[in-house]
């Protein structure tokens, strides 16, 4: 099936089986290995990027279902202001140890600011609650998210 | 300290993580690679009697025992794994054979038709069944005092058994390995901790001179022992295969596989007895421990050392009669876990204690400091415990801080708060610091100081602290000092990367020769220095009978954990977690807290919801659909401190710290609810499901 | 390669299922995990696949006399973020899975998977809801207990699609929700007791009590809850024990790798206590 979707703000077009897992698709054929597979069945949040600005498994998600939406990855949005406050927020709570569940996390947090700018704490793990991190036991994770809630003020 | 080492820096590794542009081996590419899948014993023991294969298309190969250059058998304490299934299967998972080549799907196809013939013969399942039928791989023994004459004449005696389950790392980035042949050179690239124990494997299986191999780690998406020995394993797999295809070989596992068959913490039994003196302070412990080995002892005898020599706890028990067993079943082999056999034996003892204390009528918490470890006391292998004990204070401040004894009293029903106390032996147990006999390189050229060690970043934040005690000593930008590629090629073996021991022990090792650079700094040439680890010469250990000083120091802790259950569904909910660690000097304080609530969100798991049990010998729980660890709303907020403690051989005064955590946090969780149910807790993982069974029980 | 087809409009899709057998794919949460095969490789379809999660005919949410109708394809986020949707479902669509996940998940994907853990279920037990099912010849509606008819298993035929759920536009004074898991972030439900209830002068007039997770559908007795019409609070909470036990016979609970049957028999029935005792 031909597919036409636009990825990190650029239209693509791909002639590929539409069953085939978006998480493939992206690392295999885009070359875009920001998106992790952790687990293939939608338990750790490792492969999540944007559609359409909400954070989605990848490993979940049959090609063909995303034709005309908008997909964002880490490499596209690795260079917004966002990005930016999330950045500075992660490196500077110790959010981050053996990073394999990182890029999930910064798009699970985009995603929760996006509906909700100004989480409560237990937001915060609620929001969170689809991404595993086994290094850390999740406090960084959430001083990280409350920090770049503060140096991105007004980005969300 | 005139340098504060503790005092936080950025992690020097993280940007490239929170970007996505860190590259784990399975975001590598290689030109021509083939991919590698293994087809494994889907029965726990059998004969295998033929392996039918379907037709092969060009370029896709079939790599069995037959294809291995060298010895079949994985390398490591003990080698009895073979590489390669030869004519029988002893657990489900066993590795059988790859089928290797360019496309996934075509090679899935391969697999589907492949068919295996098994006789299937009558398998051990259980530890019980394994100590009926006394399939012990490793039987060890040791003691302390007189323990039989002080059991035989004491009247009053009190036997307890202790039992946990199995616990899966859930590192985040499942098991990943890839092989090539550039000229006649083996290159192996993967996530790992171990280079060197690769290395030495591969030297068994291929056949290969020594300076035709080299192992590269990758960057590593998390470990906690599971890529201690288990990489190893998969790295002759695809080694055999690039010999075989002269082809690059990869080979990532996905989730499910990862579970099926990599190591697990071993499953436990831990029975005591106790004999008291007449004011019923603890005077002789007979310990028996027994660990589920599963089919292959490997890395098991390693791990029953450590349990063993934890079995006493924090406590100075005059006599002590310690035991203890691997047992074979015909289970995926259990091998290293954060902890490597501490954390059962310290539940055990704690537990053992709450339950004497309760029994007795007293406080917990004051019968336990009643036989509190001090400067100059024996150890239970009648070592010396050389450092200050500083328990009191950290007692006093976990106490200070969790509001302990007001919430004991106030506590209302199913309200329960647990206190734990701990210790870890810092670097290898017994000898193993002497015959791994660490070695390191620092090499300066111009400003730039080069480290070269086999230590590995896997998340522990190995990199910023070992950069970090270089440059604080030689005063430099940590910019100016670079991790060497971690290539047994280039650098020499600083020993594998467990038993945290890289700060103390390779950090050590670092400044000590970093002060030595610093003394030649106006050298203009390029120079290197390295350096060779000496145990202290006051340490004696004596192997064969467990006595002596199985650990040149101890880092010590104290958890207090509060629960709230659910009278209704018997939910348990970790409330409250106050930690106070004594680890030396932390090396950065940000690092060392992450490593601390890590290593408790994974004590958290297996003492609550990590449930793993085999039926048949097959895993019930072999997904994360299934197999649940922690998510960011089961963790509640952790506070930790610590108490400084500076040892002089550590580098700026550190000590070991990773595994204290997981250490120490389910038996202060047990207590807890212990405590909230006013009934005994005697196994982890302790589910809704058990505590209704004990609450109904009485 | 797997055959697919991406309809233009909700005709289209029911006149392709009138001529080929396909597997209909709305949020792909349930069948692409169920189909999963490893590491990079496609999941395992059989039958072409019938791709209907953007067919705007189903993602529609809006109420008529009395009536919410839910299209089949609106994923859970959107119904939690939607007003006319009652609270308490709104509440019980929260705890389901992850965000991400339910970013993508579909309500007519969790009905048709008719798993005994479905968690839009207790609701839509309780409060009577209809299923509309279309095939390319016309429509039936169907009551919810009637299609779903086992574990897995419901009355829809290959040539139909499930279009909406319909709902009614009513609240309740009294909304429990009680949700086990293994874990308190995302997993499947252990068990689950969603009770509802109207009270007026202290007495029941009416109450509805649907238990998830404990039997091969989910547990729902209109007969015990006409029992308890027009008693009053105190009544009710003397016989508590009796009416929970009642349910004993109903609840048909299994072990599996996340729970036992003992436990969920046992913790549904104090459930069932627990609500009554606190209405
Ligand atoms: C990580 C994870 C967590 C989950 N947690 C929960 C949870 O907490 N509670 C819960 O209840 N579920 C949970 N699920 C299951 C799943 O997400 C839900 O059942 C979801 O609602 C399914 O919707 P879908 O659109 O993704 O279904 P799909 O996978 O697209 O389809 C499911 C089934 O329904 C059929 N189907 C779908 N739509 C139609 C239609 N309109 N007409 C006819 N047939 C149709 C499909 O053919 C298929 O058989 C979880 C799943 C995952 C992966
Ligand atoms: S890989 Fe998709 S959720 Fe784990
Ligand atoms: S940092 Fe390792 S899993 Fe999160």
């Amino acid at each position: 099936m031909v597919i036409e979707f636009y990825l990190n703000n650029e239209k693509k077009k791909i002639d590929i089986d539409a069953s085939a897992r978006l998480l493939d698709v992206l690392r295999e054929n885009f070359g875009l290995t920001s998106v992790k597979e952790g687990c293939g069945e939608g338990e750790c949040g490792a492969c999540v990027v944007l559609v359409n600005g909400r954070a989605m498994n990848t490993c979940m998600i049959p090609v063909a279902s995303i034709m005309g939406k908008s997909i964002v990855t880490m490499e596209g949005y690795k260079h917004t202001d966002r990005y930016k406050a999330i950045e500075t927020g992660f490196m500077e709570a110790g959010s981050v140890q053996c990073g394999f569940c990182t890029p999930g996390f910064v798009m699970a947090t985009e995603s929760l600011l996006n509906q909700n700018p100004n989480p409560t704490d237990d937001e915060i793990k609620e929001g969170l609650s689809g991404n595993l991190c086994r290094c850390t036991g999740y406090n960084m994770i959430i001083q990280g998210v409350r920090l770049a809630i503060e140096k991105g003020a007004g980005l969300w | 300290m005139k340098e504060n080492i503790s005092k936080s820096i950025l992690r020097v590794d993280s940007r490239k993580k929170i970007n996505g542009e860190a590259k784990y081996i399975s975001d590598w590419k290689f030109d021509n690679v083939l991919y590698a899948k293994t087809i494994r014993s889907t029965v726990a023991k059998a004969k295998i009697l033929s392996i039918t294969l379907p037709e092969i298309p060009a370029g896709y190969y079939i790599v069995d025992k037959n294809e291995v250059p060298g010895i079949n058998r994985m390398q490591t304490v003990v080698s009895d794994h073979p590489v390669f299934a030869e004519n029988d299967v002893q657990y489900i998972g066993q590795p059988i054979l790859l089928v290797v080549g360019p496309d996934r799907e075509i090679i899935y196809s391969i697999v589907a038709k492949i068919e295996i013939q098994y006789k299937e013969q009558e398998a051990l399942f259980t530890l019980e069944e394994a100590e009926k039928k006394s399939t012990v791989f490793t039987d060890y023994h040791y003691r302390k005092g007189e323990p039989e004459t002080v059991f035989q004449q004491s009247g009053q005696l009190i036997e307890d058994e202790f039992t946990t389950g199995y616990q899966e790392h859930v590192y985040l980035e499942p098991q990943g390995i890839a092989a090539e042949f550039k000229e006649d050179t083996l290159f192996v690239y993967g996530s790992m901790q171990c280079p060197f124990y690769v290395k030495n494997a591969l030297l068994d299986t291929m056949d290969l001179p020594e300076d035709k191999i080299r192992v590269v780690q990758t960057i590593t998406g998390g470990a906690f022992g599971g890529k201690e020995e288990f990489p190893s394993l998969t790295a002759c797999h695809v080694a055999i295969a690039a010999h075989k295809t002269r082809h690059p070989i990869m080979m990532i596992y996905d989730r499910s596989e990862d579970i099926l068959c990599s190591t697990k913490r071993h499953p436990s039994k831990i029975r005591y007895k106790v004999a008291f003196d007449k004011n019923n302070q603890v005077l002789a412990l007979d310990v028996d421990v027994l660990l589920n080995a599963g089919a292959y002892n490997g890395l098991s005898p390693a791990v029953l050392q450590r349990a063993i020599f934890a079995a006493g706890g924090v406590y100075n028990i005059p006599h002590i009669n310690v035991r203890g067993r691997n047992f074979m079943t015909n289970a995926v082999p259990s091998g290293a876990y954060r902890g490597f056999g501490a954390p059962q034996t310290i539940f055990g003892i704690e537990m053992l204690f709450y339950n004497i204390a309760v029994k007795l009528g007293v406080d917990p918490l004051e019968y336990k400091m009643r036989h509190l470890l001090k400067k100059n006391d024996p150890t239970s292998t009648g070592g010396q415990i050389r450092e200050e004990v500083k328990l009191p204070e950290i007692i006093k401040k976990v106490i200070e801080k969790s509001d302990y004894y007001n919430k004991l009293k106030t506590n209302k029903k199913y309200q329960g708060i647990g206190i734990s106390l701990f210790l870890h032996g810092c670097g290898f147990t017994g000898k193993g610091e002497s015959v791994i006999n660490g070695k390191i390189t620092l090499e300066k050229n111009k400003d730039i100081v080069t480290l070269k060690v086999s230590s590995v970043e896997m998340g522990q934040g190995a990199e910023t602290a070992l950069r970090k005690i270089v440059a604080q000593t030689l005063k430099i930008p940590i910019e100016n000092v670079i991790y060497g590629e971690v290539d047994t090629g280039l650098v020499p073996d600083s020993g594998p990367t467990v038993a945290s021991r890289t700060t103390m022990i390779v950090g050590g090792l670092l400044r000590e020769t970093a002060m030595e650079m610093k003394t030649r700094w106006n050298e203009t040439e390029q120079f290197e220095i390295s350096k060779r680890y000496e145990h202290p010469k006051y340490l004696h250990w004596d192997d064969d009978n467990f006595s002596g000083d199985a650990y040149p120091v101890y880092s010590w802790g104290a958890n207090v954990a509060e629960v709230e259950i659910d009278p209704v569904s018997y939910e348990i909910t970790i409330k409250n977690i106050e930690a106070v660690y004594d680890v030396g000097v932390p090396i950065d304080n940000r690092a060392l807290k992450g490593q601390m609530q890590g290593g408790i969100a994974q004590g958290i798991g297996w003492a609550t919801i990590e449930v793993m049990e085999s039926e048949n010998g097959k895993l019930k729980q072999s997904n994360l659909t299934d197999y649940k660890v922690p998510t960011s709303m089961d963790i509640p907020e952790i506070h930790c401190s610590f108490v400084l403690n500076p040892y002089e051989f550590g580098p700026f005064g550190a000590k070991c710290a990773g595994e204290l955590p997981s250490v120490g946090v389910p038996p202060a969780v047990a207590e807890a609810v212990a405590n909230a149910l006013n009934k005994t807790i005697n196994h982890l993982p302790i589910t809704p499901e058990k505590l209704m069974e004990i609450d109904n029980g009485n | 390669m797997v055959e697919a087809f991406r309809p233009q409009n909700l005709i289209e899709a029911l006149y392709i299922l009138s001529e080929n057998e396909c597997t209909i794919i709305a949020g792909g949460t349930d069948l692409m995990v169920q189909r999963a095969r490893g590491f990079a490789l496609k999941p395992d379809f059989v039958f072409p696949l019938l791709f209907i999660e953007h067919l705007s005919e189903l993602k529609q949410i809006y109420n008529n006399s009395n009536e919410i109708h839910i299209g089949a394809c609106v994923i859970l986020t959107d119904i939690m973020q939607n007003e006319i949707i009652p609270e308490i479902f709104k509440e019980m669509i929260g705890k389901m899975a992850s965000p991400p996940t339910r970013n993508m998940a579909t309500i007519g994907g969790n009905l048709c998977n008719a798993s005994p853990a479905g968690d839009t279920l207790p609701y839509l037990y309780a409060v009577n809801a209809k299923a509309i099912l279309q095939n390319a010849n016309g429509v039936r509606t169907v009551p919810i207990e009637e299609f779903i008819t086992g574990v897995k298993k419901t009355c829809l035929q290959k040539n139909e699609i499930l279009t909406d759920i319909i709902i009614p536009d009513k609240k309740f004074d009294v909304n429990i929700y009680k949700r086990l898991g293994q874990r308190k972030g995302m997993s499947l439900t252990k068990v689950s007791l969603l009770g509802l209830a109207d009270i007026s002068k202290n007495r029941i007039r009416d109450i509805r009590i649907a238990l998830g997770s404990i039997a091969p559908t989910i547990v729902r007795s209109s007969d015990i809850e006409r029992k308890m019409i027009n008693k009053s609070l105190d009544e009710i909470k003397q016989i508590s024990y009796e009416i929970s036990n009642q349910y004993d016979k109903l609840i048909k609970p299994i072990d599996d790798a996340r729970s036992t049957a003992k436990y969920r028999k046992k913790v549904s029935l104090n459930l069932i206590k627990h609500f009554l005792e606190n209405l």
